[in-house]
């Protein structure tokens, strides 16, 4: 198969039609050919998500190579009734990059302690904040679900689920106190399972 | 489990959002192997928040990529389907009782066993350490640890599964022989291979400590291992 640079566009179209729970089978049976379809199709896109998370292009190709790794010996244990063949590839690599990053310790955790000790100091922060996202794609019920947030609550679950952010840098990014952070991404949560049940 | 529903789909959104520790993510998924209603939970949130990912820019791989898949792949794969014929090193290599008695003869010769099964394995043999990890008592190899000479990353793979009490962390460690204390190498998670930049320590050197330790949920609180030593192991260069 010659391989010719896709458009972003094209590569989404590919990704519709393409059948990746049969693929998955394949894999369990040892077919490379399937492993490498997968990766045509939709390496683009998952390095684009293990990207954002780890921030180092060197690392977010490590997180592909070990997710590639899993798909390929954990194809067998993949179950269609629980889910998307996609979906569930998409789960490997972010898995990958958030273990990374998390067991790394992009960040030292003392510094939680140093922002909650600030958080008094910065309540009187009032600015209003801004959109840290534009949802640009169609990604439907939950397009309207995320706008039925505030504004705080909607760009702290974006930053964590596309940025990787844990709590103490979402604080940061958002200029907000560690403790009001945590208090948002759990009720956050809680209404978007609400109104996407 | 005395959560409230909101607490599991809490906790369980952290999750699949990714702002848990690394010992939560772990307990978590330790957890989630004996809980269906847990696991049910994480499914409910990936599958809600898959669409997300359409708002990423996709990035080109380098082209060297997929050859560094390919190649780990025919590794595997070549392990795999050996093991069936008189090929003996992959036959040794997926024989856990015959690793588990080769450990009984010292676990020098089961470090030793494991350079000569992973260069065989591996496809360009690269020079760099090697250190099996071992239970202080049984000698049973747990973890290996793979590194180049001139990369600044270790690789800590699994032999086998295992489980860790919810309330619990495991823990690595070195420690060269000159230094002071041991240094952590962060939190590890059962039954998953773990990346582990180098770069900000000396340059690995030939009996170099190796250790996991059972610590505290989060960790050590201290700056050197305070629970018991469950494998152990020494670098040993690879030719």
């Amino acid at each position: 198969m010659p391989a010719s640079p896709a458009s972003p566009d094209s590569s989404r179209a590919d990704a519709v039609f393409f059948d990746y729970e049969a693929a998955l089978s394949a894999c369990a049976r040892g077919e490379r050919q399937a492993l490498h379809r997968i990766y045509q199709i939709e390496s683009r896109r998952l390095l684009g998500v293990a990207l954002r998370i780890v921030r180092d292009r060197a690392l977010a190709e490590d997180v592909l190579h070990d997710a590639f790794m899993n798909v390929w010996t954990k194809a067998s244990s993949f179950d269609a009734t629980r889910g998307s063949g996609r979906g569930w590839i998409h789960t490997l690599v972010r898995n990958q990059a958030l273990s990374v990053v998390r067991t790394t310790g992009r960040e030292v955790s003392a510094d939680e302690e140093a922002m909650e000790a600030i958080e008094a100091a910065s309540v009187a922060n009032a600015a209003p904040m801004a959109e840290a996202f534009e949802i640009s794609a169609d990604i439907g019920r939950l397009d309207e679900c995320l706008h039925r947030l505030d504004v705080a609550k909607r760009n702290s679950i974006m930053l964590a689920y596309l940025d990787g952010c844990s709590h103490s840098e979402i604080a940061k990014r958002l200029n907000a106190p560690l403790g009001t952070v945590k208090a948002w991404v759990k009720r956050g949560l809680l209404s978007l399972r609400e109104c996407m049940a | 489990m005395n959560e409230s529903a909101d607490d599991l789909h809490v906790l369980t959104g952290e999750y699949v959002i990714g702002t848990l520790s690394a010992a939560s993510r772990a307990a978590l998924d330790t957890r989630m192997k004996n809980d269906a209603a847990l696991r049910t939970a994480v499914e409910m949130w990936e599958a809600k928040l898959a669409p997300l990912a359409e708002l990423v820019e996709p990035v080109e791989p380098s082209r060297a990529l997929w050859s560094r898949i390919e190649s780990s792949v025919a590794a595997t794969s070549s392990a795999r389907t050996t093991s069936a014929s008189v090929n003996p090193s992959s036959n040794w290599w997926n024989s856990l009782n015959l690793w588990r008695g080769l450990a009984a003869s010292g676990f020098a010769t089961a470090a030793f066993m494991g350079v000569v099964v992973i260069t065989k394995i591996a496809q360009p043999p690269a020079p760099g350490y090697m250190v099996v990890l071992v239970g202080p008592q049984d000698k049973s190899p747990g973890w290996v640890v793979q590194a180049g000479t001139s990369s600044q990353q270790a690789r800590l793979i699994p032999l086998g599964k295992m489980e860790v009490p919810g309330d619990k962390s495991l823990q690595f460690w070195t420690k060269g022989d000159d230094w002071k204390g041991p240094v952590s190498l962060g939190l590890v998670m059962p039954g998953q291979s773990l990346e582990i930049p180098l770069d900000k320590l000396p340059p690995l050197q030939p009996n170099q400590l190796f250790e996991i330790t059972l610590e505290p949920y989060k960790g050590s609180p201290i700056d050197r291992p305070t629970g018991p030593i469950l494998f152990i192991g020494r670098a040993v260069k690879i030719i």
